[in-house]
């Protein structure tokens, strides 16, 4: 009974994009109702999530289907974030599509089902679930980044994010394999134990196929050598599809690779060295990106490479005395909730078919539309980690995690690569506050964004009070 | 004998790996791409057989259903770049290049 309890938030997701497919056949729902309709299903299933009670490790198949999944409080805030960022991104569509074309009644029920296959991927603790969930949210997210089948820029962006997706993909199935050779078995504690048994050295099959799944996750999480594809795939996807593939594909990847550093002191101490260094290459090679841009969109993503090597620091310190997944959690939620409120605010603001994405366009927004201006300050500010912010919080949890572990270069790197991404997040307050307004900013009547934006720039503020136990 | 499948199945990988990395037409590429696949297909079977237990067979099943769904993807990517370039050389697409 307790194993259906566990994944009973899994079942309303599925459960919900099936509604939604049903539903978007009749002709009596339209694009209001089928909006609300998805938003309450992530609310619905936020819920379901929070009132599961989940503490210590549970296996909810244990007996039937050889300890597929694992259930822990990690799994259960980390799908919390992701339902969350399911919910924002569905209501940044609500308003994004008042204004822009493409908008097919399938939407929605896209978006719940790359939760679905997040929520399994977070818990994960075996390589054939693992690739299933892989699929089941990548497959998702392919087809809501090129459903507008007018646009050729969708096209282009979808056809490099499937192409790289399923070459990441198959590396994977083939380091499996590799891993399934070297240890005889696919679940992750069996895999621990025989690497805390005999070591990854002796092992040589076990090591070729460890780098081959690490490669996959590194362009999943769009790290240093594979995060080329996320500026362009992020630029040509709607804006609603780019918020939710930036904080939720983010927030599942990291949570898997997490479960499985976590299972014993051996596996993370293989991981170690290389995860040092790509944290600190992933930092810079993004925070380069990001300096050139000129448009938002484009900048964000990048931004989003220079996060994804804080949350590589984080999981080099994992493990270590004193330090769980939760400042990894944390850092998750204080991105997220930074980046669904900007790109939330620039789903109103953007204008009709994304007129206003570079810069320039947000010259003087603040003499115009003051309290936009200042949510999307606040979302920047915790982005460059400015306190009293969750953003500040977070990247501090993660620097005093790093100094714990002993790695106190990675930490001062860290402040470092902070301190360089203030140019480009407050390049575009100083846009906003010190240029005169050239546009008036019009935006559709009777949507929910600017709610959402107020909401999410309270949640900034909010989310820093939460205690983090280091 | 294991080794023999284990080395074809890494050797058809190195195949799938080459052509898309040096083919520029998108069919190729997304063929290369089964072609990877379907040599980890073959790995999970073998060693399955190695180790005498069936997780490799359900694995390599699991793949194929998941290529078969990739590929209708792939395809309806392929027919819409077709109806809107009228080529499929993957040069010819450069609107977001950053």
């Amino acid at each position: 009974m307790f194993d259906v309890m566990v994944i009973l938030p899994l079942a309303a997701t599925g459960a919900g994009a099936i509604l939604i497919m049903l539903v978007a056949a009749f002709e009596t729902f339209r694009r209001e109702g089928i909006s609300i309709l998805g938003m309450g299903l992530f609310a619905f299933a936020f819920f379901i999530q929070l009132t599961v009670d989940n503490s210590g490790d549970i296996y909810p198949f244990a007996e039937v289907f050889n300890g597929m999944l694992v259930a822990n409080t990690f799994t259960k805030v980390a799908g919390l974030i992701i339902l969350a960022c399911g919910f924002f991104s569905a209501l940044a569509a609500q308003t994004y599509f008042t204004q822009n074309k493409g908008f097919v009644l399938e939407f929605y029920c896209m978006l719940l089902f790359a939760a679905f296959g997040m929520l399994l991927l977070t818990m994960v603790a075996e390589l054939i679930t693992l690739f299933i969930a892989l699929e089941i949210m990548s497959l998702a997210v392919y087809t809501l980044v090129g459903y507008d089948r007018h646009s050729v820029v969708r096209a282009e962006a979808v056809l490099k994010y499937l192409m790289l997706g399923a070459f990441a993909g198959a590396f994977y199935v083939m380091g499996a394999v590799l891993v399934y050779a070297g240890t005889g078995s696919t679940s992750f504690a069996a895999i621990g134990a025989v690497v805390a048994d005999s070591g990854y050295l002796s092992n040589p099959a076990l090591v070729g196929g460890s780098f081959l799944i690490l490669f996959a996750f590194l362009f999943k999480a769009a790290a240093f050598p594979f995060h080329a594809w996320v500026i362009d795939v992020y630029d040509g996807a709607p804006l609603p599809v780019t918020a939710f593939m930036a904080t939720a594909v983010k927030t599942s990847i990291f949570a898997v690779l997490a479960n499985f550093l976590l299972i014993n002191p051996e596996v993370h101490q293989g991981w170690v060295t290389f995860l040092f260094y790509l944290s600190i290459l992933t930092m810079f090679a993004g925070n380069l990106i990001a300096i050139g841009q000129q448009n938002l969109k484009r900048m964000l993503a990048a931004s989003g490479i220079v996060h994804t090597g804080y949350l590589l620091i984080a999981l080099v310190a994992l493990g270590s005395e004193r330090f769980s997944g939760g400042a990894i959690l944390f850092y998750l939620a204080a991105y997220g909730v930074a980046t669904l409120g900007l790109f939330v605010a620039l789903s109103y603001l953007s204008g009709q078919d994304e007129r206003r994405v570079s810069f320039d366009d947000f010259r003087g927004l603040a003499k115009v539309r003051p309290y936009s201006a200042a949510c999307i300050a606040i979302f920047l500010l915790s982005m460059a980690g400015i306190p009293p912010t969750a953003g500040f919080m977070g990247k501090f949890y993660i620097i005093a995690g790093a100094f714990q572990a002993g790695h106190a270069v990675l930490a001062v790197l860290g402040i470092v690569s902070s301190i360089l991404s203030l140019w480009y997040y407050l390049r575009l307050i100083i846009v906003m506050y010190f240029r005169e307004p050239e546009q008036r900013f019009e935006v559709a009547e009777l949507t929910l964004a600017p709610l959402g934006t107020i909401v999410l720039a309270v949640c900034v503020f909010a989310i820093s009070f939460y205690p983090v136990v280091l | 004998m294991i080794e023999h499948y284990l080395s074809l199945s890494v050797l058809l990988f190195c195949l799938g790996v080459l052509g898309v990395i040096s083919r520029r037409n998108v069919f190729v590429v997304f063929m290369s791409i089964e072609l990877m696949l379907n040599a980890a297909n073959l790995g999970f079977v073998a060693v399955a057989r190695l180790h005498q237990s069936m997780d490799g067979h359900v694995l390599a099943l699991m793949v194929m259903a998941v290529a078969a769904a990739e590929a209708a993807l792939a395809l309806a990517v392929v027919i819409l770049l077709h109806k809107h370039k009228g080529n499929l050389d993957t040069n010819i697409f450069s609107l977001l290049k950053g």
